[in-house]
């Protein structure tokens, strides 16, 4: 499915504006309140074998909102042959939530029947990118929908990359037909960890392929930068949020909020701040976030995704 | 610059390095990963070494709170870490992870080599609060019987099927005791050897622990392999030498266990 302007599914896609990724510690009150968000964004493992509240909540939710599905466990770069049981229930959920599109990570997960949880880095070269642009089309092909890749945090690059991130996915979205999800803590996250320039990142990225863009905070530990989704998005992420929503023509934005998650209505106002930077001549947004370095936090949290169950556990009532 | 290792290859060796981070990896390190302008090969690798073991682990400690009390932090952290380390995930769900933690801690017993009898009864402890946390945590998002009708008390006994959420558990500790009082925010001591017979039940989206008697028990266990009400209320009588009337009239009596069973979400009345 390469990529043509004329007939490009990608191009098609709806721009949703300011989302929020939807969170287990949040389901009482959205359910509740039904608050005034353009959209949710599901992470896909959460919802895709649920039989109990998770799958309900999605239902009901995207009975009123627009839903997005992120996945992190695709693991489109191992080497691992595609898990397509995960595929088929990847799309059953889809269909169910009527999914804006299906998004997850240009990285791997895991090999040899293990999966780490974590969003593992990829070289960058021809070798890889042949490797994963076919994985990509058999994931097209079963989803009948373009695929959304995301940018990971990286905290490392090979010696043997010789393609730049944003010239990767370029060539990933011109060979596939793919759509693009840049996420903007992300590029400074790696940026500074491969002490490159995030600006010069953001202007060759192959903007009009983006879809969606994230926003995320993370932790400072001096000699590299850690992506925690703890804290609020800090000033530096904000302003190079303002120059991709400006090269993506406005894509659609979501908050990233997975550690230390606070409530539903300061992940809002959070969110909202970015209005800010949707013009060039508005003010910074005050920040929230504390820069400190103090003990690392866990990169890409994923204990969100699970649920509290002792809180849903209760005695015989007699 | 030595030729590029092949992908596969690549990924194994990340893979390796990332769950057995204490072998030595630094002369690899440096010929596959580039150093920053502050770290080393090594010590960029160690970043995702160290991010993988506090991911899951607090993945572990979310799946089983009340072990986690019983065994303090550090105790708990160190099995947890061993079991990480023998057992790395499979499964593209964290929901799977604990999956095999219970039998893991089974199987490493420290006294496994000794008679069932002279076993250290905390480790029996541990093991069964595992498995009990567990049970819970499958039950939680396991296909239930919400938005569909459930069994009233007008259904007649051979209409009444168990609910598809609906789990027996049979413990050497009343695990369910200790559970719940962790989850008060208690600190409950370590319960002396008592069997303890349960059955959880989901309804709403809660799930409901019930004490059992072992009458109780045998009669739901009866139900769940297919049989009858009729048929598993004669079994217990058969079993316990109990008489049958005595045992109908426990079951069916104002203020027995079918109502509150039925009130509680155990049925469902078959068509």
């Amino acid at each position: 499915m390469p990529a043509d302007s004329t007939c490009d599914p990608v191009a098609e896609l709806p721009r949703l504006g300011l989302g929020l990724g939807l969170r287990n510690v949040h389901f009482d009150h959205i359910l509740a309140t039904w608050p005034e968000v353009d959209w949710f964004e599901a992470i896909s493992e959460n919802f895709m074998d649920s039989g109990g509240r998770p799958r309900d909540v999605i239902r009901r939710v995207a009975e009123r909102y627009p839903v997005v599905l992120h996945g992190v466990s695709l693991s489109i770069g191992s080497t691992d042959p595609l898990d397509f049981d995960y595929l088929r229930k990847l799309k059953a959920l889809a269909a169910e939530v009527q999914a804006a599109w299906v998004s997850d990570h240009l990285c791997w997960t895991g090999v040899l029947g293990l999966n780490s949880h974590d969003l593992l880095p990829l070289p960058l070269n021809e070798e890889t990118l042949r490797h994963v642009a076919g994985r990509v089309r058999q994931v097209q092909d079963v989803l009948e929908r373009p695929l959304i890749l995301e940018n990971p945090s990286t905290y490392l690059t090979f010696n043997h990359s010789t393609l730049a991130e944003p010239d990767f996915l370029r060539q990933l979205a011109c060979d596939t037909g793919c759509g693009l999800l840049l996420d903007v803590n992300n590029v400074y996250v790696t940026c500074f960890n491969a002490a490159l320039d995030p600006v010069a990142y953001v202007e060759s990225f192959p903007c009009e392929r983006v879809v969606q863009m994230h926003l995320a905070g993370h932790q400072h530990c001096g000699t590299h930068i850690i992506d925690t989704h703890d804290r609020p998005v800090l000033p530096e992420v904000w302003e190079l949020y303002r120059l991709a929503w400006k090269r993506t023509g406005g894509a659609s934005t979501l908050l990233e909020w997975d550690g230390n998650i606070p409530s539903f209505e300061v992940c809002h106002r959070e969110l909202l701040k970015a209005k800010r930077y949707m013009a060039d001549h508005f003010a910074p947004a005050e920040s929230g976030a504390e820069d400190g370095a103090g003990e690392e936090s866990i990169s890409n949290p994923v204990d969100f995704l699970l649920p509290e169950v002792m809180a849903s556990t209760v005695p015989e009532e007699r | 610059m030595s030729d590029p290792p092949p992908l596969d290859a690549l990924e194994a060796w990340m893979q390796s390095a990332l769950i057995r981070p204490q072998r030595r990896t630094g002369e690899e390190a440096a010929r596959i990963i580039e150093p920053s302008p502050q770290l080393s090969p090594a010590q960029r690798l160690a970043i995702y070494q160290r991010g993988y073991y506090l991911r899951l682990l607090k993945c572990m400690e979310e799946q089983f709170p009340a072990l986690r009390h019983a065994l303090g932090d550090e105790l708990f952290r160190d099995f947890a870490r061993q079991y990480l380390e023998a057992r790395p995930p499979e499964r593209y769900t964290l929901y799977d992870l604990g999956r095999r933690f219970p039998a893991y801690l089974e199987e490493t017993r420290p006294d496994a080599e000794k008679a069932v009898g002279d076993r250290e009864p905390w480790i029996d402890f541990m093991v069964d609060l595992a498995r009990f946390e567990r049970r819970l945590f499958v039950m939680f998002d396991a296909p239930g019987n919400e938005g569909k009708p459930f069994a009233t008390a007008a259904d007649a006994d051979g209409r009444l099927r168990l609910q598809p959420c609906f789990a027996l558990g049979e413990y050497r500790f009343p695990v369910e005791t200790y559970y719940l009082r962790v989850r008060q925010g208690d600190d409950p001591p370590l319960p002396p050897c008592r069997r303890s017979l349960v059955a959880l039940v989901r309804k709403d989206y809660r799930t409901r622990v019930f004490p059992l008697t072992p009458a109780h028990y045998l009669f739901l266990a009866a139900l769940r392999k297919g049989e009858s009400v009729g048929e598993a209320l004669a079994r217990v009588a058969r079993q316990t030498s109990t008489p049958h009337d005595e045992v109908e009239r426990s079951w069916s009596a104002p203020g027995g266990i079918r109502r509150r069973w039925i009130e509680a979400g155990f049925f469902v009345a078959a068509g």
